[in-house]
C-alpha cells in the first residue's frame, strides 16, 4: 500500500471476512472509495450490509482481512477512528428522557468537543429544532427525532458518516428535510449509507455496491451504472433471499 | 474523565427526572420488610430477631439490587443507545466504572432509607451488641461488590432473552460469598457476642478480598460483553 | 474448514480412537480396583472431628471411627475432579475471548457439561458421607455448601447458554461468566471455612497424612476418576464436531 492513497479514499476494504463458525456473515469483500463519494449499499436482507457497516463503524471486529476508514485501521485505530464517524440509524440513538439540549450536551462531552455550546446552538438551528430544544425528546415525532439523531451526528464534525436504512418510518415531509440536511452537508463529508429504496439509494449515491450472501455482487461508480442493467442485477440478488 | 461524568451525571439526570428506578426499589424494599413481619408474625415472644436481623437486611438489599441493577440497563437498550455509547471515542472501561458507580449510588440512597426504616419495625427497644458506627462498613463494602459485579452480569442478563429472571440466577451463586461475609460481620456487631471483634474485622477483611478479586475480574471483562 | 475428527489425531503414534477406548478401560479398571481397596483393604482411619462435642440428632459426637469414611476414596477424586475440568471452563473461556475461535467456545461448554456431571456426583457422595457420619441428610457446612454453589454456578452457566440465540453473543457472555464463576468457586470455599458459623458445625477432617496403602487407593481413585472425565469429554467433542460437520454441509447445499 503506498502512501498516498491512504489519503485519497475514505474506505479501503481488503478481503473483510466475518465468520463464526461455518456462519459466515462477510465473505472475502474488498473495495476502495474515495473521499467525498456517497456509496449506497444494496441486498437482500441477512446479506452482511448491516455487518459491514458494524465493523467499519468499529462496533465489531473483522475475523479476517482488513479495513480502513480514512486511512486508520478499524482495529488498530478504533478509537482514534471514532472520533471521525458519525451514525444514523433507524433507531435514534437519543435518550427520551432528556431535553434536545441535554442530548446533544452528552455527546458533545463524549466526543470531548471544544466550545460545545456555539456547536450546539449551530446544529440545533440547521436541523430547526431550536425552538424545542428544551423540550424532551420523548415528545418528538419521528421526523423532529431523526433531525436532531443528524444532529448528534454531526457534532464532531465527522469525516465520514454512515446511515443505516435512515428514510425507513419518516412520511414524505421527514423525507424531504433529510434529504436537505444532507444535500446541506453532502461536500464535506463522504457518506456511506444501506438502503433498500433502490431508486432513493441511486439518486443520492456515486458509488453503488450490491452485497449478497456476504459477497460483494457488484461494485461500481454511478457514471459507469445503466440503470435498467443495474435494476435486473438488483431484483436478482434480492430474489436470492437469505444466505 | 469528562466522558465518565457525562455519563454519571446523565444517568443521575434521567433518574431525578423519572424517579423511577429509585421509587420502585424504595417501595420494593418496604414491601419486602412487610413480608417479613409476616413471616416473623407467628415465631413466638421469645424469638430473637436480632439474631437473623442481619440476614434479613441484606437480604431486602439483594432484592432490591436485582431490580435495580436490571432497570439501569434497560434504559440503554431501548432506544440503541449502547450502541452511541460504543460509538463514541470512549475506552470500554470507562463505561463500566460510570455504570457501575452509578448504580452503587442508587443502591446507597435505598440503604439510607432502608436501614433506619428496619431498625424502626423491627429493632427498635433492642440493645445493640457492638458500636454503631461499625455497622456502616459491612454495607458499604458490600455494596460495592454488588455494584460492580451485579453490573457486568445485568449488562449481560438484559441482553439475553430471559432478560429480569436471568439476573437473580447468575447473581446469587456469584455474590454468595460476599453476602456470607457481609452478613457474618454485620450480625457480629449487632448481637456483640464476646470476641464479636474478631469476626467482625476478619468477615470484612474477607468481603474487601472478594471485592478487589472480582472487581479486577469484572473491569477486565466488561469490554468484551459490552461489544458482544 | 478444519476436519478435526478424534481418530484423526495421532498422539505417540495412536490414533485418538484407541486413546480413548484405551482410557476408559484404564479408568474404569482404576476406579473399580480403588474401589476394592478402599472397602476391603485399607485400614479404617480416625474420622472427622468436630471442633467441641455437639449434640447433633440428639447423640454427642467428638470423634468417630468411621466405615463410612470409605466413600472419602470416591468423593475426594470426583471432586478434586470436579474443579479441575471446571479450570478447563475458565481456560477454554479465555482463549476464547482472545482469538473469537468458535472451536474453543465449543470446548469450554463440553468441559462444562463434564463439570456438571462430577460435581452433582461430588455432591450425591459427599450427601451419602454426611447421612453415614452425621445420621442427618443435611449439613450446611463448608464443603457441601462449596458444592452446592458450584452446582449451582454451573447450571446458571448453561441456563445463561439457553437464553441466548445469537451465537456469537452466546459464546462471548459464556466464556466470561465461566471465568467467573470458576474465580468464585474457591473464593467461596475459603470464606465458609474461615467465617466460622454459630450454627454449623466446622468439620476438620484428620486427612493430613495418609498412610501407605491409603495413598495408594486414593492416587488410583484419582487417576481413575481423571481418566473417566477426560474420556467423557472426547466422546461429547466428537459428537459436537459431527454435527459441526453436518451444519456445514448443510449450508453448503444451500448456497
Amino acid at each position: 500500500m503506498t502512501d498516498t492513497s491512504t489519503t485519497e479514499f475514505a474506505l479501503e476494504v481488503r478481503d473483510l471476512s466475518r465468520t463464526f463458525g461455518a456462519r459466515k456473515a462477510l465473505d472475502g469483500v474488498s473495495f476502495d472509495l474515495p473521499k467525498g463519494a456517497f456509496l449506497s449499499i444494496f441486498g437482500p436482507n441477512g446479506a452482511g450490509k448491516t455487518t459491514m457497516l458494524k465493523v467499519l463503524s468499529t462496533l465489531t471486529s473483522p475475523s479476517k482481512g482488513t479495513a480502513k476508514v480514512m486511512g486508520l485501521d478499524v482495529v488498530a485505530d478504533a478509537v482514534l477512528l471514532r472520533e471521525q464517524i458519525g451514525f444514523i440509524s433507524h433507531n435514534p440513538l437519543l435518550y427520551p428522557d432528556l431535553t434536545a439540549e441535554e442530548n446533544l450536551q452528552f455527546f458533545a462531552d463524549l466526543y470531548c468537543i471544544p466550545d460545545p455550546e456555539a456547536r450546539i446552538d449551530e446544529l440545533l438551528t440547521s436541523v430547526e429544532l431550536e425552538h424545542r430544544r428544551l423540550d424532551a425528546v420523548r415528545t418528538f415525532s419521528r421526523g423532529m427525532t431523526q433531525r436532531l439523531s443528524i444532529a448528534r451526528a454531526l457534532l464532531a464534525r465527522p469525516d465520514v458518516i454512515f446511515l443505516d436504512e435512515p428514510y425507513s418510518g419518516l412520511d414524505p415531509h421527514a423525507m424531504d428535510i433529510l434529504d436537505n440536511l444532507v444535500a446541506q452537508v453532502r461536500d464535506q463529508h463522504t457518506f456511506v449509507m444501506i438502503s433498500h429504496d433502490l431508486a432513493k439509494g441511486l439518486e443520492l449515491c456515486s458509488h453503488a455496491l450490491i452485497l449478497a450472501k456476504g459477497k460483494v455482487v457488484l461494485f461500481e461508480e454511478k457514471e459507469a451504472i445503466d440503470t435498467e442493467a443495474f435494476s435486473a442485477t438488483y431484483r436478482a440478488t434480492v430474489g436470492m433471499g437469505v444466505s | 474523565m469528562r466522558q465518565f461524568k457525562a455519563i454519571l451525571k446523565k444517568d443521575i439526570v434521567m433518574e431525578l427526572r423519572t424517579k423511577e428506578m429509585l421509587t420502585s426499589m424504595g417501595l420494593y424494599a418496604v414491601l419486602v420488610l412487610v413480608v417479613y413481619q409476616i413471616a416473623l408474625s407467628q415465631a413466638g415472644a421469645s424469638f430473637d430477631v436480632l439474631r437473623i436481623a442481619a440476614g434479613l437486611l441484606w437480604l431486602a438489599i439483594i432484592f432490591t439490587s436485582l431490580l435495580g441493577l436490571n432497570r439501569s440497563l434497560v434504559h440503554e437498550k431501548d432506544q440503541g443507545c449502547l450502541d452511541a455509547l460504543l460509538l463514541a471515542p470512549i475506552d470500554r472501561p470507562v463505561i463500566f466504572f460510570a455504570k457501575a458507580i452509578g448504580n452503587l449510588i442508587f443502591l446507597s440512597v435505598v440503604e439510607v432509607i432502608v436501614l433506619p426504616l428496619f431498625y424502626f419495625f423491627f429493632l427498635a427497644g433492642k440493645t445493640i451488641g457492638g458500636p454503631i458506627w461499625m455497622i456502616p462498613l459491612p454495607m458499604i463494602i458490600g455494596s460495592i461488590g454488588i455494584a460492580g459485579v451485579g453490573t457486568l452480569l445485568a449488562t449481560m442478563s438484559v441482553n439475553t432473552n430471559g432478560k429480569d429472571l436471568i439476573l437473580p440466577v447468575l447473581f446469587i451463586p456469584i455474590m454468595f460469598p460476599l453476602l456470607y461475609a457481609s452478613v457474618a460481620a454485620t450480625t457480629a456487631v449487632l448481637i456483640g457476642d464476646p470476641g464479636y471483634a474478631t469476626v467482625y474485622w476478619n468477615s470484612l477483611a474477607l468481603g474487601a478480598g472478594y471485592d478487589a478479586i472480582m472487581l479486577l475480574a469484572a473491569y477486565g471483562l466488561y469490554e468484551f460483553i459490552i461489544g458482544a | 474448514m478444519t476436519d478435526e475428527t478424534v481418530s484423526q489425531h495421532k498422539f505417540l503414534g495412536i490414533p485418538g480412537n484407541v486413546w480413548t477406548l484405551g482410557m476408559l478401560a484404564i479408568g474404569a479398571i482404576l476406579t473399580t480396583i480403588d474401589f476394592v481397596l478402599a472397602f476391603f483393604y485399607t485400614p479404617l482411619v480416625v474420622g472427622a472431628q468436630v471442633a467441641e462435642t455437639r449434640i447433633i440428632n440428639g447423640i454427642a459426637v467428638s470423634n468417630q471411627l468411621l466405615f463410612s469414611q470409605k466413600i472419602f476414596y470416591f468423593h475426594v477424586p470426583v471432586a478434586i475432579g470436579s474443579f479441575l475440568v471446571f479450570f478447563f471452563t475458565a481456560y477454554y473461556g479465555v482463549r476464547f475471548l482472545m482469538t473469537k475461535e468458535k472451536k474453543f467456545d465449543t470446548r469450554a461448554k463440553i468441559a462444562t457439561e463434564v463439570t456438571l456431571l462430577f460435581v452433582v456426583l461430588t455432591l450425591i457422595t459427599g450427601d451419602i458421607w454426611t447421612r453415614f457420619e452425621w445420621g442427618v441428610w443435611w449439613v450446611w457446612e463448608p464443603r457441601l455448601t462449596t458444592y452446592f454453589i458450584m452446582t449451582l454456578l454451573v447450571i446458571a452457566y448453561f441456563v445463561l447458554r439457553a437464553s441466548i440465540e445469537d451465537e456469537e453473543r452466546r459464546a462471548t457472555y459464556a466464556a466470561v461468566f465461566g471465568i467467573i464463576a470458576f474465580l468464585d468457586a474457591p473464593i467461596s470455599f475459603a470464606i465458609t471455612r474461615l467465617i466460622p458459623s454459630s450454627v454449623h458445625p466446622v468439620v476438620l477432617r484428620s486427612g493430613g497424612g495418609l498412610t501407605g496403602s491409603q495413598l495408594v487407593a486414593f492416587l488410583l481413585g484419582l487417576f481413575g476418576m481423571l481418566m473417566v472425565a477426560w474420556v467423557v469429554y472426547q466422546v461429547r467433542l466428537r459428537e459436537e464436531l459431527a454435527k459441526e460437520r453436518i451444519e456445514a454441509l448443510k449450508a453448503s447445499l444451500e448456497g
